[in-house]
């Protein structure tokens, strides 16, 4: 029998692709990093769509424009973006929905968050969302939530768990890639052990006085040593 | 009785909502259903019921844009008649009444000031953000009679993370008339929604789950596949071009000069607010083998026997054994009734070797009204309440 080749997800990071390949289809990513560690730019990095992909960000806390700024910022195509916007709705309730930029009230409304995902995904099935094809099937994408944390403001921790575990294997359905960024440092270890569990691959960022390192957990045959790095122009870079 | 607003549903519930009911609307994740509790909002509002909406997730503004982007017409809460209690409702009231037992009775007195002055006849509550705050029997006691009068009738939605054995709950159970599971999946399409009428405490509901679409702010029920078969010359390429609006059939002249089907026949119609696409099948036994592939997904079939001809009995058997062993609703239509000579019902039934349970409609292909009566039949066999 023939064995399907997987897609596999690039990350930039080329101590991490040389070891991996690139993440495989259906990879869920738990990003934990204390606040102003580069954590938001680290997965805005892991984010952008490659040549081929999609990228979807729920966003709780940047406004979808914010979000498509920084993804021109890292020289990423608009075309290939997605946002479901938690934010923007709560102050401006007449906003619409288009094909890439969606809104739900606030992070509470999780059947919003549900539909809208669901939205984007078919759409990018079928070809509309951005009018121009990718060639690949199923489509690449990547999706980013962009911080639990906030999540976990607005919802109970069960109620979330049970949500993610849903999205997580909704995307695992679709060969996605899954990033999603949790403080670490903002929750008990019983909230960050219960999101661990749903989670394939876990990159721990961490501050030392000016420098900020990474490493990576849950791949086999890549050591969990700690990385110094930079992010320079949307890429991380490591240092020595 | 109040519709849904969905009126192939209202058919399958034999007309809608009976007043004073309490409705679950289940969501799985991601499904897009929330066009159910909307369709039954605006419903309610076209029917002048004076109506109470808990929106405990989003503001009033957000949702009343929201439901007018869904649907394309706008709700006008001082002329209609709509009362709301939204996020801000649940702030005060968590501020006010911190946790426990003083929230879920600062939510009761709430429900209770607003459903007495406002003499409320349908409540509408969207549940998910009530049970996290109260939990499960405190936030079903808030839509209970305890709040609103026995003749309120309730329309609850709620995002179902627990999976289906939560609706089976005594608890639940006892809370509603209706439950309806609103559910998508990736077989056998990529993004297939579908709903399942689970219970209903006023009829006994066949278990049944009724694909559908959204179009135009509408849900639309959708009958995916209803094979039409046959022998040769039973008149099923005429039946399904005279079914449909749209239909098509690939048929070859043969040496001998009558027109044989020797690919299948598609056709599609809109009929009683259900989508429904028929499939034909070639009659000839050398196609036998692409008809369990033809019958796979089907939700009914249509079994056509040329009343005129005895010899065609026993094929037409053989074709009902392959159809019955999947259970599928089935009628069977004896064609050419204007023909002299026909076999009666019984004759059919015993060459068929079929009981009463299966109906059989004299018909003629040609005659549009036959057709469709064997199609209300079908679809009321495969949508059908027990009563």
């Amino acid at each position: 029998m023939i064995k399907q080749q997987m897609y596999a997800y690039k990350t930039g990071i080329p101590q991490i692709d040389m070891a991996t390949g690139g993440f495989e289809a259906g990879t869920n990513l738990l990003l934990l990093a204390p606040a102003l560690s580069y954590a938001e730019q680290f997965a805005y990095a892991l984010t952008k769509p490659q040549s081929g992909e999609y990228a979807i960000m729920l966003s709780t806390n940047e406004r979808a424009s914010e979000v498509t700024d920084q993804f021109k910022t890292i020289g990423a195509d608009k075309h290939y973006i997605g946002v479901i916007d938690a934010i923007t709705k709560s102050s401006t309730p007449g906003v619409t929905d288009t094909e890439r930029f969606m809104f739900v009230t606030n992070p509470t409304d999780l059947t919003g968050i549900g539909i809208k995902f669901s939205h984007m995904i078919e759409t990018i099935f079928d070809g509309t969302f951005s009018g121009k094809e990718s060639g690949l099937f199923p489509p690449p994408i990547r999706f980013c939530v962009n911080s639990i944390s906030t999540l976990l403001m607005y919802r109970k921790l069960e109620v979330l768990y049970q949500f993610l575990h849903v999205m997580t294997a909704k995307l695992k359905k679709v060969e996605g890639f899954g990033i999603y960024v949790l403080n670490n440092e903002a929750f008990d270890e019983r909230t960050v052990s219960l999101i661990k569990q749903l989670m394939t691959i876990v990159i721990e960022i961490k501050v030392e006085r000016t420098d900020t390192y990474f490493r990576v957990m849950g791949i086999p045959g890549v050591n969990a040593d700690w990385h110094k790095f930079t992010i320079n122009n949307g890429q991380v870079v490591l240092g020595l | 009785m109040i519709s849904t607003g969905m009126y192939g549903i209202d058919d399958m519930l034999g007309g809608g909502i009976p007043d004073g009911s309490r409705v679950l609307y289940s969501l799985d994740p991601g499904v897009d259903g929330q066009l159910f509790m909307i369709s039954t909002l605006y419903e309610a509002l076209e029917q002048k019921k004076t109506c109470l909406v808990i929106i405990p997730h989003t503001t009033v503004e957000a949702f009343l844009h929201e439901v007018e982007h869904l649907r394309g017409h706008k709700i006008r809460p001082e002329e209609q008649g709509i009362t709301f209690l939204d996020s801000s409702d649940r702030e005060r009231i968590r501020r006010q009444a911190g946790k426990g037992g003083q929230m879920v009775n600062a939510w009761q007195e709430q429900i209770k000031k607003i459903c007495t002055e406002k003499k409320i006849e349908v409540l509408f509550g969207y549940f998910d953000v009530l049970y996290e705050d109260l939990g499960l029997e405190n936030g079903l006691s808030l839509l209970s009679s305890a709040c609103c009068t026995k003749k309120s009738t309730v329309i609850v939605e709620h995002l179902n993370l627990d999976g289906d054995a939560s609706l089976d709950l005594p608890e639940v159970r006892r809370a509603f008339d209706l439950i309806l599971a609103i559910k998508a999946s990736f077989q056998p399409l990529p993004h297939f929604n579908y709903f399942t009428i689970l219970y209903t405490s006023w009829s006994t509901q066949l278990r049944r789950s009724v694909p559908f679409q959204v179009k135009s702010g509408h849900i639309v029920p959708y009958i995916p596949k209803i094979v039409v078969t046959g022998p040769p010359n039973s008149g099923k390429s005429r039946f399904v071009l005279n079914a449909t609006a749209l239909g098509v059939s690939v048929d070859r002249v043969g040496c001998d000069g009558p027109t044989v089907t020797t690919a299948m026949d598609f056709g599609w119609l809109h009929w009683q607010d259900f989508d429904i696409t028929l499939y034909g099948t070639p009659g000839q036994p050398r196609f036998d083998a692409m008809l369990p592939g033809v019958l796979r997904n089907a939700m009914g079939a249509v079994l056509l026997v040329d009343a005129t001809d005895r010899e065609q009995l026993p094929r037409a058997k053989q074709l009902f054994k392959t159809i019955a062993k999947l259970h599928l609703p089935l009628i069977v239509a004896a064609t050419k009734k204007d023909i002299p000579g026909v076999m009666g019902e019984d004759e059919i039934r015993t060459g068929l070797g079929i009981g009463k349970d299966v109906p059989v409609f004299p018909i003629s292909a040609l005659q549009k009204n036959d057709v469709r009566d064997v199609l209300e039949c079908l679809v009321a066999s495969i949508t059908r309440i027990i009563s």
